[in-house]
This record gives C-alpha cells, sequence and structure tokens, in this order.
C-alpha cells in the first residue's frame, strides 16, 4: 500500500514535472495573454475613448488622406497650366501661308530689315533690294574650306540660271566676321567667284541683329588673338521680291541643283 | 547710324591677302602635299608634333614647315583635327570593331 502510494506519489511526481514544465510555458504564455488582456482591460477601461477614438483617427485620417493627393493634384496642374501658358506667351507664331511641304520655312517668320554696309562704303536697307530674288549667304572670308566651297557654289548657280534659263537672280553674301572682313577685303574676295556678288558688312551690333532675324547661329571658335574661326550654321536664303524668305539650302546642294530648285521656285512663284 | 559710319572710317581699306585665292590654292596645295607624306610614309613612327594630338614621322618635316609658313595657324589646326577625324573612321570602318578603341 505505501509503495503504491509511494509510486502514486512518484508518479504524481513524475507527471508533476512534466506538468510543471507545461505549466511554466502556459504560464508564461498566460503572462503573454495577461498583458494582452490588461491591455484591452486597459482600452475596454475607456471603451467610449477606445470607441471613438479610431473613429476621431478613422474620420481625421479620411479626411486628410483625400486633401493631400487631391492638393498634390491640383499643384501639378496649376504648375502645368502656367508652364503651358508661359510657352503660349514666348512661342513665336507660325507664319501662316501656302508654305508646306519639305524644305519650306514654316516655322517663326525669318528675315527682317536690316542696315549695312557694302563694298563701296556706302550705307544700304534692305529697301535697296526690294523687287529682286534674292540668294542670301552668311558666311567670313577666312573660312578654310566651307565658306569658299559654298560662294563658288552660289556664283556658279548664278551663272547657270543667267546662261541657261535667263533667270535674273542677286547673290548677297554678309559676313559674320566684320572684325576682319572690312568693305574693302570683301570686295576683293568677292571679286574672285562672281563680280555680281554684293557684299555686306557693317558693326557687329547690326550684323548680330541681322543674324538674329535670319535665325543664324554664329560663334568665334578657336581663338587665338586675331587668328580664330567662325563656326556658323551654313545656311543659304532665297527671297522672293517682297524680302521673304521661301526656302533655305544646306551644304549638301551642289550648284546644279541649287540652280534648278531657284528656277522652280522662281517659276511656281511666277505663275 | 554713328555706328555704322564710325565703322566705315575704321580700317577701310586693309585687305588680308591670305584668304584670297592664290593663298588658299597653295595652302591647300601644300596642305595635300603634307597629308599625302603622311599617308606615305604611315608605316615610319611618328614623332615630331603638330597640333591637336596629330603626330607624324620625321620624314614629312620639311612639307610641315611649309604646310604651316603657306597657311594661317587656325586653318592648320583645322585641317589637322579634320585629318585626325578622318583617320578615326577609316580606321573603325577596316576593322570592323574588332579592334577595341
Amino acid at each position: 500500500m505505501p509503495i503504491s502510494r509511494f509510486l502514486f506519489f512518484s508518479s504524481k511526481h513524475r507527471f508533476r514535472q512534466p506538468l510543471n514544465l507545461i505549466r511554466r510555458f502556459d504560464l508564461s504564455k498566460r503572462t503573454q495573454s495577461c498583458s494582452y488582456t490588461k491591455s484591452s482591460r486597459q482600452s475596454h477601461r475607456n471603451p467610449a475613448d477606445y470607441f471613438l477614438s479610431p473613429q476621431e483617427t478613422k474620420a481625421s485620417r479620411s479626411w486628410s488622406t483625400y486633401v493631400i493627393p487631391a492638393g498634390g493634384l491640383l499643384g501639378l496642374a496649376g504648375i502645368a497650366t502656367f508652364v503651358h501658358y508661359n510657352d503660349e506667351r514666348r512661342a513665336v507664331r507660325k507664319g501662316q501661308g501656302e508654305n508646306s511641304g519639305p524644305n519650306r520655312v514654316t516655322g517663326p517668320i525669318i528675315g527682317g530689315p536690316f542696315t549695312l554696309i557694302d563694298t563701296e562704303n556706302r550705307l544700304v536697307t534692305e529697301k535697296n533690294f526690294l523687287g529682286n530674288w534674292i540668294l542670301l549667304y552668311f558666311g567670313y572670308t577666312s573660312s578654310p574650306d566651307v565658306g569658299p566651297e559654298q560662294v563658288q557654289m552660289m556664283a556658279k548657280a548664278i551663272d547657270i540660271l543667267d546662261s541657261k534659263k535667263n533667270l535674273k537672280i542677286l547673290p548677297i553674301f554678309v559676313t559674320i566676321d566684320p572684325q576682319r572682313d572690312t568693305p574693302a577685303h570683301l570686295r576683293a574676295y568677292l571679286k574672285e567667284f562672281n563680280s555680281r556678288i554684293v557684299g555686306l558688312t557693317g558693326p557687329v551690333g547690326a550684323i548680330r541683329q541681322m543674324a538674329q532675324e535670319y535665325r543664324v547661329f554664329f560663334k568665334k571658335v578657336e581663338e587665338e588673338g586675331d587668328d580664330y574661326l567662325v563656326e556658323s550654321s551654313h545656311n543659304m536664303y532665297l527671297m522672293n521680291p517682297s524680302l521673304e524668305v521661301v526656302r533655305c539650302f544646306g551644304v549638301e546642294y551642289t550648284a546644279e541643283e541649287l540652280a534648278e530648285e531657284i528656277s522652280k521656285e522662281m517659276k511656281k512663284a511666277s505663275t | 547710324m554713328a555706328a555704322l559710319e564710325a565703322y566705315a572710317s575704321r580700317n577701310a581699306d586693309e585687305v588680308h591677302t591670305d584668304v584670297l585665292l592664290k593663298a588658299r590654292q597653295a595652302c591647300y596645295k601644300s596642305r595635300d602635299a603634307f597629308y599625302d607624306c603622311l599617308e606615305k610614309e604611315s608605316n615610319k613612327k611618328p614623332t615630331e608634333i603638330a597640333s591637336v594630338g596629330l603626330l607624324y614621322p620625321a620624314e614629312c618635316k620639311a612639307l610641315r614647315a611649309q604646310f604651316v609658313n603657306h597657311c594661317r595657324a587656325s586653318w592648320v589646326k583645322h585641317f589637322d583635327r579634320l585629318y585626325c577625324k578622318n583617320k578615326r573612321v577609316t580606321r573603325l570602318l577596316d576593322d570592323g570593331g574588332e579592334t577595341r578603341r
């Protein structure tokens, strides 16, 4: 009997150990749960607060979550409209007219009045050239290769138009290097190509203004004191007798192509 | 108006003869002679400095002197740069992208 009891005790003891362990684990869980319950009890202590605050925060949160993105969108829209308005204000209106197709000057209206000095040291304005078809080239005499080539091409095209098609066109060479290209120098330079080419120069301000009107880019590069090259956008402008720019030609044209295109333009305009 | 008149009175008679036709043709000729020499002697080691990074062998020294003499300094640099660019393009085309340059 005592053995059984002993056994019983021992068994109980033995069982208690794991039970104790389990209880210890259980206790820990329960403490955790206790803490949960404690917090819930705390929150439950103020049920009104508990129920109101999330609602309040929810209410205020819903309001603010809608306001901030909406405000951001409105701000972006405002910036976009401002930028658009600014662009509209700054944009140059496209030139109107029947000009359409490749190589047409369909952009901001190129051209404008100018006041320069020609090779005889006379003052000329654009009014002197009204009534003529004009081939306008912006270049400089100290160009190593492109300049002379272009002027040579211009001279040849003029000759072709003169002899074959009997069309009179006035070539004008405006220098973008007025500091070194004096009128006398221009005259000597252009005489070698074609005596009909009109050379125009002037003070730097007048040249710069004309270049801006005709959208010609030019910049001094490789400057070493007095010796420099001028980088420029090589474009030849064809203007009709009312001094509107009709077409522009780049460096890729040969003299024959140039003459061909010019005669086409002139025929089209006269019909 | 005043600026225009001032401009007209200043420097009215100066003619830079080194960009007129004859000078240009002399310059082109000496330039071609120099670059032909470069092509011919391309297997020799380039030891002399031309400009803007171009090197040339000592055999072409006399032609180089003539070239520099006949042309303006800015033109010399311009032509040298053009030559280097062409060389690079032909080298790319010949190699077909094999050498990593």
